[in-house]
């Protein structure tokens, strides 16, 4: 008894540096934005991008998605995947120009991740991105924010 | 300076796929459709398979959407209340069903279809209102995609109301959609040869 208790508060301690190492992590990524609403999360060399909360809602239940092929080379603003929701295709655009290193297989199966968790689970692609110029040009969260009130 | 335009013609029959769709016919399947007179052409709008052809009247609005302040599913939703506002106009009862994007008549009949494709805010496609089609074209396919329901025309609801004496062409219809999406969009619509006589006399060209 006395051992299984000791293993379970072991475990828990585990689990808690675990999160608070990834909660750290996660910290030192910086979050931009495009005013074709996506984000963009960058860690180091490699950007995830998504569509923004504001985009799904825009867009409605989405149907169906295409994501690039990963290990494409793609350049600023080429058109890298598609979302439909009501029966319309929405091209979605490389903010980027590099590598792609990843692309979500979940969300082309589950379609409704990107309206439950456009911003995390509903990620579309990353890259591996050449131009700290092109980086340096997107919005921050704040002219985001400002954009999407200007819209509404 | 581009102007929004909105095109509004019929086809030569010819059965359309959506984006999702690409490859998803065998090509027995493209030959039998072929057979019946009919093209078959693969497009990048969004919705399944649906068919084009004489009686039946397309609209192509090409809008830049932040312009009119609309998203995608506003703009859809514009598009189908402009439907629904055009058979409102010919005394006839239309509707729109959540989750079923087009204009219907009952739970299972559908008398418009739409697809879209917004690259950049700016629209193409659009929707098509089987005004006077001849309905067996549809009998070939799933409409849509979607099993158990069907597609109806204009002509045809107003032979039921006893009203077969109302004209339905495309013709005939064609103001009533102009009002209907002037008074849905907010929007003034202007005639293409006044607005630009060159691209006007450009397309009656390609048109013959």
């Amino acid at each position: 008894m006395a051992l299984r208790i000791l293993s379970k508060s072991f475990f828990a301690q585990r689990l808690l540096a675990t999160q608070k190492t990834s909660v750290g992590f996660r910290f030192y990524a910086t979050k931009k934005y495009t005013s074709s609403h996506e984000w963009i999360e960058i860690n180091k060399d490699i950007a995830t991008i998504g569509i923004t909360n504001y985009a799904q809602n825009a867009l409605g239940d989405v149907v169906y998605v295409e994501v690039p092929e990963v290990g494409a080379r793609v350049e600023f603003d080429e058109t890298v995947g598609v979302v439909e929701s009501v029966k319309s295709t929405s091209d979605i655009y490389t903010p980027l120009t590099g590598e792609i290193t990843a692309a979500n297989k979940s969300v082309v199966a589950n379609t409704k991740l990107i309206n439950k968790s456009p911003e995390a689970d509903g990620w579309l692609f990353k890259v591996k991105f050449e131009n700290q110029e092109e980086v340096d040009a997107l919005l921050d969260e704040a002219d985001y924010k400002k954009l999407t009130e200007e819209d509404d | 300076m581009l102007a929004d335009s909105l095109i509004l013609l019929e086809h030569s029959p010819v059965y359309t796929n959506g984006r999702r769709n690409h490859g998803a016919l065998s090509a027995d399947e493209i030959a039998r459709l072929q057979k019946l007179g009919c093209d078959y052409v693969e497009t990048n709008r969004g919705g399944e398979i649906t068919f084009h052809g004489p009686g039946q009247l397309v609209a192509y609005p090409n809008m830049y959407l932040k312009d009119h302040f609309l998203g995608t599913k506003c703009y859809v939703k514009g598009l189908e209340h402009t439907i629904v506002e055009s058979c409102a106009r010919l005394g006839i009862d239309a509707d729109i069903v959540d989750g079923f994007p087009g204009v219907w008549v009952s739970q299972t009949q559908k008398v418009a279809a739409l697809g879209t494709h917004v690259q950049k805010y700016v629209t193409s496609h659009g929707f098509a209102l089987n005004c006077t089609t001849d309905m067996k074209w549809f009998s070939e396919i799933v409409p849509c995609g979607l099993q158990g329901k069907s597609a109806t025309s204009l002509a045809r609801i107003l032979a039921k109301q006893g009203r077969a004496d109302v004209d339905a062409s495309t013709n005939a219809v064609l103001p009533t959609v102009i009002d209907s999406f002037k008074a849905v969009f907010g929007c003034d619509v202007l005639p293409l040869e006044m607005v630009s006589p060159e691209t006007y006399d450009t397309i009656k060209q390609l048109v013959q």
